[in-house]
């Protein structure tokens, strides 16, 4: 069955890429589900594959690449199931692009990064020998729900995991933090001088998530990350079981990203050094800062999904002259735009030599920078002409930074690059 | 003219950019050239701060915060029962509207006391059941007002409330009887965030010229903003959605 199965699925998706209907990384995977609602589950029980899963409101790709860049740069073979194919049919998909006619992974190591919500449903599916939980904020509550309702669901699935997965948690995040299996758990997480006095007015977790208390933060890096404890039941953040990094990219948020990739890795048996040295030659991955040169004007993508993603966006480039906001409303970004509203845009309302908006929400945006006192900024719908224009503002020799939702991302890179991705 | 506004729980009440009908309020008050004071009242305040307070506002929130909020607010329920009464306006979205009601079911059927000052209760039909999500606008005194809601919760209203709109586009209360929020002398509950006021200017003027006729006791005429780019910002939805404004 699984034979026909890989076999129809490659076919499938050489179809698709050659008949340019997408990238083919969901669809063989759909028909596999369909067709074997196990085949996740007996394709890696029949491989030797060690998997790791991702899973975390933001970071995930960044982290799957890192990770995934470290291997290879010291000699394993892996897959990822790549491009936001993180539902059961993008991982069903990377695992019939990766598997020969016997149903057998042919990888060293499988990177999986799964939705919020997929989590509970993988793990029905498939025991992780590292499961990576990066954090939890608000993002998309028409699609994700809250917060809380997300750990609750998490907590219960992660309790049922065998002793051979290691988790490796986000320390400074309490709700990921207070996560336990029946393995080991390791901690990864930042130990510098906070930039905040005290969790931002909007942050998600500032309660005890065990005993709903209020949690006192001695420190705070950004939104509810940092160093907390409870004065009732005593929880407070882990020892962190890591040493300090190379640091490829910029913004706190990445590091996270490359602690816990470097944390993962290095329980898979990579040395220090090799890991450090991997570092040095990472490459972001698309729109997550990557840079793309126009006309020999440079533009840096920063993909800005949710208000925390958005918020460490700005802080990275508070000192930029010309910057581009685009704010669409598709499923992938979320209908609901209110999170703009927790975003802190008045402190960069004096930041920017030009300010432009755009996407399907350019006036919902507008109106947000005219209650933070933005002094210059230009609605520009179209998303062609507002690149054009904001290119046009940007002097040679500086930089054009774009932060956008994840579709309008998506558009932005193909209209600079000429080419699509997906 | 000064106006004090009192933001309830904005630590705990504030999952869906509540904040921003704040910030609308704030600054429609300031470029009037109004004094305008923002006073939060944090778990655990006391509560005659609620009677200094000209306009109040109050938002959602995530089910462990609402216990927190619920736990402390049953304790100045009265005095914000006779605030109500006495007619000082209010916002109040989502979690606060329904709490503001006589009860809320959940899905299980446990029955969780509301503050009984508004003639509604809500019901919650569980999980499986749909939320009610999406873009919405209604017609309302204030016009068509436009937004987004976001609710699991079916609200009902009984005789001694009137709705806030009828349902032109969306669910509203409760997805069966074309209405949307409701107005209680100078209370307003509503499902609306996105949030409700940057984009319903003609709402957010109202709020603070009652909260001002109110205070000074004389007929206030608020000077004209300018709202250009909020009639953008309603005419991308309503054109989505085919209505006219």
């Amino acid at each position: 069955m699984n034979f026909l199965i890989v076999l129809f699925g490659k076919l499938f998706s050489k179809l698709i890429i050659f008949s340019n209907l997408g990238g083919g990384a969901t669809w063989p995977g759909h028909i596999a589900l369909n067709m074997n609602p196990v085949f996740i589950k007996e394709t890696l029980e029949n491989s030797r594959t060690k998997i790791i899963l991702i899973a975390g409101t933001n970071g995930k790709t960044t982290t799957s690449k890192l990770i995934q860049h470290i291997f290879e740069k010291n000699g394993k073979t892996t897959l990822h199931n790549s491009s936001g194919a993180n539902l059961l049919n993008g991982i069903a998909s990377a695992l019939i692009l990766n598997s020969n006619f016997f149903g057998k992974v042919n990888k060293d190591f499988a990177i999986l990064e799964v939705d919020e919500n997929t989590l509970p449903l993988a793990l029905r599916q498939l025991t992780p020998d590292f499961l990576v939980l990066l954090n939890l904020f608000r993002d998309q509550l028409d699609r994700y729900g809250e917060v809380n309702t997300i750990a609750s669901n998490w907590k219960k699935s992660i309790e049922k995991l065998p002793k051979k997965t290691t988790l490796i948690l986000n320390a400074n995040d309490p709700v990921i933090a207070f996560l336990k299996g029946n393995g080991r758990s390791l901690y990864f997480g930042l130990n510098e001088r906070s930039n905040l006095s005290q969790t931002e007015d909007w942050a998600d977790s500032v309660f005890c998530p065990g005993c709903n208390s209020r949690l006192e933060f001695t420190k705070v890096y950004f939104s509810h990350m940092g160093e907390y404890l409870c004065r009732k039941c005593g929880f407070k953040t882990p020892k962190l079981d890591q040493s300090k990094p190379y640091f490829p990219l910029s913004g706190n948020y990445n590091k996270y990203n490359t602690l816990a990739a470097v944390l993962a890795t290095e329980t898979a048996g990579i040395k220090e050094d090799s890991i450090n040295t991997a570092l040095k030659s990472f490459n972001p991955a698309f729109g997550r800062q990557e840079q793309i040169k126009v006309n020999g004007k440079k533009v840096q993508i920063f993909l800005s999904k949710n208000p925390t993603g958005f918020n460490e966006s700005l802080r990275t480039v508070k000192n930029a002259k010309s910057v581009l906001f685009a704010l669409n409303d598709r499923i992938p970004d979320g209908r609901d735009v209110s999170w703009i509203w927790d975003l802190d845009f008045e402190s960069y309302a004096n930041s920017f030599r030009s300010t432009i908006v755009t996407g399907d929400r350019t006036y919902d945006l507008a109106l947000r920078l005219r209650y933070a006192l933005f002094k210059k900024f230009d609605p520009v719908e179209n998303l062609q002409q507002a690149i054009k224009k904001a290119l046009n503002i940007t002097k040679n020799g500086e930089t054009l930074y774009i932060l956008p939702t994840y579709s309008a991302m998506l558009e932005i890179r193909k209209i600079l690059t000429g080419k699509k991705i997906l | 003219m000064k106006l004090i506004i009192g933001w309830l729980y904005p630590q705990l009440m504030s999952t869906y950019g509540d904040k921003g009908n704040i910030l609308v309020l704030k600054k429609r008050c300031k470029w009037r050239g109004l004094d305008v004071q923002i006073l939060n009242l944090n778990e655990g305040f006391k509560t005659g701060d609620l009677n200094k307070c000209d306009l109040l506002f109050m938002g959602g929130a995530q089910d462990r915060q609402q216990k927190i909020v619920s736990g402390d607010l049953r304790k100045k329920a009265r005095a914000l029962s006779e605030l109500i009464e006495q007619g000082i306006p209010g916002l109040y979205i989502c979690g606060a509207y329904q709490f503001l009601g006589k009860y809320y079911k959940e899905a299980d059927g446990t029955i969780i006391k509301g503050l009984g000052i508004f003639d509604l209760y809500t019901e919650n039909p569980g999980e499986n059941i749909e939320r009610l999500i999406g873009n919405i606008i209604i017609d309302s005194q204030f016009g068509k007002l436009i937004g987004f809601e976001n609710h699991g919760g079916r609200t009902y209203l009984g005789k001694n409330i009137e709705p806030l709109g009828k349902v032109q586009r969306g669910f509203g209360n409760n997805g069966k009887d074309g209405f949307e929020g409701a107005i209680y002398k100078n209370s307003i509950g509503s499902y609306f965030h996105g949030p409700i006021l940057p984009k319903n200017p003609k709402l957010a003027d109202h709020l603070i010229k009652l909260a001002l006729e109110k205070k000074y006791n004389s007929p206030i005429k608020l000077v004209p903003l300018e709202n250009s780019i909020e009639e953008k910002a309603r005419k991308t939805i309503a054109k989505r959605l085919n209505v006219n404004l």
